[in-house]
């Protein structure tokens, strides 16, 4: 849910970029923290806050296809960019990644969720047969609590196997 | 046989708070946002113990954009909180006595004008000494933090005569063991929005793991009625016990009731670390003997906890501590104290294994070492002192009788992972294996004299659904999920029929606390109580709209179905609109206690069994842990994916507190302030495998349902894999987390290349 009439608001250090799959501009500070512009401006709250210093990767986004700590990211940083929250990946139906987390049980109180699923999206974007040294880099930034990692580790094998599978 | 996807079957299901989960869609309490709220901050104390000479607000007030400032002059009701000894200053009046002890709270219309409204207010202090050592703080000389002393609560256990126990013994080992100040880090912080409401009612959106008490704490502070309070406390980004006390509820509460705005907080990582609770370090001296045949004649311990600043349930953690500290042996004599005192160093409090953790650190290194001098095998030695089922409980009161310390035992002798633990050769010269064991038994519920209520509802709501009503918390732990398989399992209602409410004291009834792996017990007790009555009003209010005899009927999948099941006869729906009078049926009932009047002494109890491999490298000196077996005996399994993960979860924190994980403290400052410093196991880590075996068996005449699984992953870990490390480096660990550096070598090859002449 995107508000218009903050994305709306012109000046000239206005910022555009793409959230989403929708054009936005930005009226904020250039040094605004995108964590702060999805959470407190635009109520997209599925990208979630922790640490705040880039090591739990609970607000984990895409930038042009990368994983992005968003309370590493200043506005200014984002001009021009194609930015992709969890709740860009479920606009039409549930990626199979989140599926994969589903069915698996990737998941306990469900905070550090939507961060790791942006790092294994990541992942398998750009490289679909990742070996366990991959995996381990690909997450090495998402800090999990409740699971012990045993769920987590068992969605990215289906995860895998099932893109494996379907080409 | 191994618990997980396949061997659960159809049991295994995708929880219903899922969706919402991986989706991003789930709005927890700290997403929540209202129009025209305010931000709300603590100012909190820079030094670990200081005086308060004087608090000033007037520039703070002054600041455009800064709507309340407050201090401890504006607190209606108690100025104290602590859900068992209420010694806690909501904000201080002239005393700190810790890093993140509160002196005064602001709301501002953005976080910015709240910073500066902090830096504002002007505190003057004089500081004083610092007290971080909580044997030296009971000497005469340390300066007294409470007006009672330094010593929060003393206990002690004991029977037989160690003296002459010691006296008879072959072989004695005597150790001292060290434990971390374990942070919960959940990766949700405390905070929450706090919304007053017309009639003067306030609604508190915070997680806690007992809204109710809450709620009570909250209305002593405010100087209200509980009633006017509405305490929402779930969905909630992990607690583990950390958010079992009140955090920044009082402070959200009062700003709201000061402006009349909705407010909102939600601490920084900083904030949490330097505010919120620990686990209790603590330094368990233990002495324990056997005979030449390796029979225990005598156990010996003296726990000191460091409790830190207050009280929270420091007392409660300290009794479970001496509960836990002789295991499940037999012993000739036994004699255990314990002190937990008070210090500058943050606040210690509950968290999952609640003592447990420590104590059970120290008693299974003392039986790793009693074995190896008596040269036993260390699990053999271990069902040599075994205890038998009909065995009074650790304080010598009564429990519940099961065979679960056997079951387990069996489970992990006949493991492959403990029959072919000999290999300890790798391929390199610097890697080192090994495999160690640990054997648990651990309490669930509060212990006797503790009120322990549980309880719960079940009610057909008018739009036909079947509502569980119960005041549990839903942190993660997949709670809802177990009550939703209850429900279809023992009722044979459908998914789609059933509607959960949790976590809002406007809705649900007193049904105790979400703690002390309690609230699956007690929700399986409930539903037993509940079933026969619900489902019999259900028959007959069926049958009376159907007009056919409650014999020919039955509930099932979307309504009441004739008895054979081929016909659906009635919905839920059209049974909710065709019924006279709601059906709905409550049942309330406290906890299983002991007969044995021993306060905080536990009924209920867990086994486990768990062997870990490691692999050291001894250049580097870092453990990692390959390989996990848990034999856990808890009664029947509700909900297989929730159990799994409770047992790995658990164990993954118990490879922190072992490994990696202290809050370092100098002089009660706080030197690991994020998770840069303070270091919780990664993906990395903890992507071993883990092999968890669910022994569900329980005596014929067993009324207890399953045992509580929260805790129990957590709480053997640490010593198998200290065992595991002595295997692979002959290096006995004694102190947590095990220091890298001493389990460093020089590796002989490079001994030589130096040592060429």
């Amino acid at each position: 849910m995107i508000n218009r009439s903050l994305a709306e608001r012109r000046s000239d250090k206005v910022i555009e970029c793409d959230i989403n799959g929708q054009p936005i501009s930005l009226d904020v500070p250039p040094t605004r923290r995108l964590l702060t512009i999805l959470r407190d401006d635009l109520q997209m709250t599925g990208t979630k806050v922790s640490c705040e210093i880039g090591r739990c990767g609970a607000c984990m986004v895409l930038v042009d296809g990368q994983q992005v700590n968003s309370c590493l990211t200043m506005a200014y940083q984002c001009e021009g960019k194609k930015i992709t929250t969890i709740e860009g990946l479920s606009q039409a139906e549930i990626d199979p990644i989140q599926q994969c987390f589903l069915e698996e049980g990737g998941y306990q109180c469900g905070y550090c969720t939507p961060g790791m699923i942006i790092s294994v999206k990541a992942l398998l974007s750009h490289n679909p047969e990742p070996s366990t040294e991959d995996i381990e880099e690909a997450l090495s930034g998402n800090l999990c609590r409740c699971t012990g990692y045993g769920g987590i580790v068992r969605s990215v094998q289906k995860a895998v196997q099932l893109r494996r599978d379907s080409s | 046989m191994a618990l997980n996807k396949t061997t659960s079957g159809g049991r295994w299901r995708i929880r219903p708070d899922g969706p919402e989960k991986v989706t991003g869609k789930l709005a927890y309490l700290t997403d929540m946002s209202r129009d025209g709220m305010l931000v709300g901050r603590v100012l909190r104390s820079p030094h670990p113990h200081a005086g308060i000479v004087s608090i000033h607000t007037e520039k703070a007030k002054r600041i455009p954009g800064v709507h309340a400032v407050i201090t401890h002059a504006d607190i209606p009701g108690m100025n104290r909180f602590g859900i068992v000894n209420p010694d806690q200053p909501v904000l201080c009046e002239d005393r700190v006595r810790y890093i993140g002890d509160a002196v005064a709270a602001v709301a501002a219309e953005t976080p910015e004008i709240a910073a500066q409204a902090l830096e504002s207010i002007e505190v003057e202090y004089v500081v004083l000494p610092v007290v971080d050592d909580p044997v030296k703080a009971q000497t005469k000389q340390a300066p007294k933090l409470h007006p009672g002393g330094n010593v929060l609560h003393r206990n002690q256990y004991g029977y037989g005569e160690v003296t002459s126990g010691f006296a008879g013994c072959t072989h004695i080992v005597e150790e001292t063991y060290l434990t971390p100040r374990q942070m919960h880090t959940y990766m949700e912080t405390e905070g929450g929005l706090f919304i007053p409401e017309e009639g003067g009612r306030l609604t508190v959106y915070s997680p806690t793991q007992h809204g109710y008490k809450d709620r009570m704490q909250l209305a002593r502070i405010l100087g209200l009625p509980e009633f006017n309070i509405r305490v929402v406390s779930s969905p909630i980004g992990g607690s583990f016990g950390g958010k079992d006390e009140l955090n920044v509820q009082p402070y959200g509460a009062l700003l709201a009731l000061v402006t009349g705005r909705p407010v909102k907080i939600h601490n920084s990582r900083w904030e949490s670390v330097r505010a919120g609770l620990k686990r209790h370090p603590m330094r368990i001296a233990m002495k324990t003997g056997v005979d030449d045949s390796g029979r225990i004649l005598a156990h010996q311990v003296s726990i000191v906890a460091d409790t830190g600043a207050y009280a929270t349930l420091g007392a409660e953690v300290l009794n479970f501590a001496i509960e836990h500290v002789t295991g499940p042996y037999r012993y000739d004599s036994v004699e255990v104290e314990g002190v937990s005192v008070y210090t500058n160093n943050g606040v210690s409090g509950e968290f999952r294994g609640f003592g447990g953790n420590q104590a059970i650190f120290a008693l299974e290194g003392q039986m790793d070492r009693l074995a190896e001098k008596l040269g036993q095998d260390p699990w053999e030695f271990r069902l040599m002192n075994m205890r038998k089922p009909e065995d009074p409980g650790p304080l010598g009161q009564t429990i519940v009788r099961t065979d679960g310390a056997m079951q387990v035992w069996k489970s992990l002798a006949g493991s492959s992972m403990w029959l072919d633990r000999q290999d300890r050769i790798t391929d390199n010269p610097w890697l080192r294996k090994g495999t160690g064991a640990a054997f648990v038994m651990h309490g669930s519920g509060l212990g006797f004299g503790i009120p322990d209520p549980a309880g719960g509802m079940l009610a057909l709501a008018e739009d036909g659904k079947i509502e569980a009503i119960f005041g549990y918390e839903e942190f993660g732990q997949g709670l809802i999920a177990t009550l939703e398989l209850m429900l279809i399992e023992q009722f044979g209602f459908g998914t789609e029929d059933i509607r959960i409410v949790i976590g809002d004291t406007d809705l649900v009834p007193h049904s105790g606390s979400s703690t002390a792996s309690r609230a699956t017990s007690m929700m399986w007790k409930s539903l037993q109580k509940l079933r026969g009555p619900f489902l019999d009003r259900m028959l007959d209010e069926a049958s009376k709209l159907l007009s056919l005899p409650t014999e020919s009927l039955r509930v099932g999948t979307g309504g009441i179905w004739n008895r054979s099941g081929e016909h659906l006869l009635l919905t839920y729906g059209q049974l909710a609109q065709g019924v006279q009078e709601e059906i709905r049926f409550q049942t309330h009932f406290p906890f299983p206690a002991s007969p044995t009047k021993r306060i905080g002494a536990h009924y209920l109890y867990t086994y486990s069994a768990v062997a870990v491999e490691v692999e050291v490298n001894v250049l580097t000196g870092r453990v990692k842990v390959l390989k996990q077996y848990h034999a856990v005996a808890a009664g029947p399994v509700m909900n297989p994916q929730g159990f799994l993960g409770q047992i790995e979860g658990g164990s993954g924190m118990a490879v922190g507190f072992a490994l990696s994980e202290d809050s370092v403290m100098d002089s009660g400052v706080y030197l690991t302030r994020n998770l840069d410093t303070y270091m919780i196991p990664t993906y990395t880590d903890l992507n071993g495998e883990i092999e968890v075996h669910a022994i569900e068996d329980l005596p014929e005449d067993d009324e207890h349902g399953p045992r509580g699984v929260g805790e129990i992953g957590s709480v053997g870990v640490a010593p198998a894999i200290a065992a595991a490390v002595y295997h692979a480096t002959g290096k006995r660990i004694s102190k947590l987390p095990i220091d890298p550096e001493s389990l460093q070598e020089v590796p002989d090859f490079l001994v030589k290349a130096v040592s060429r002449p």
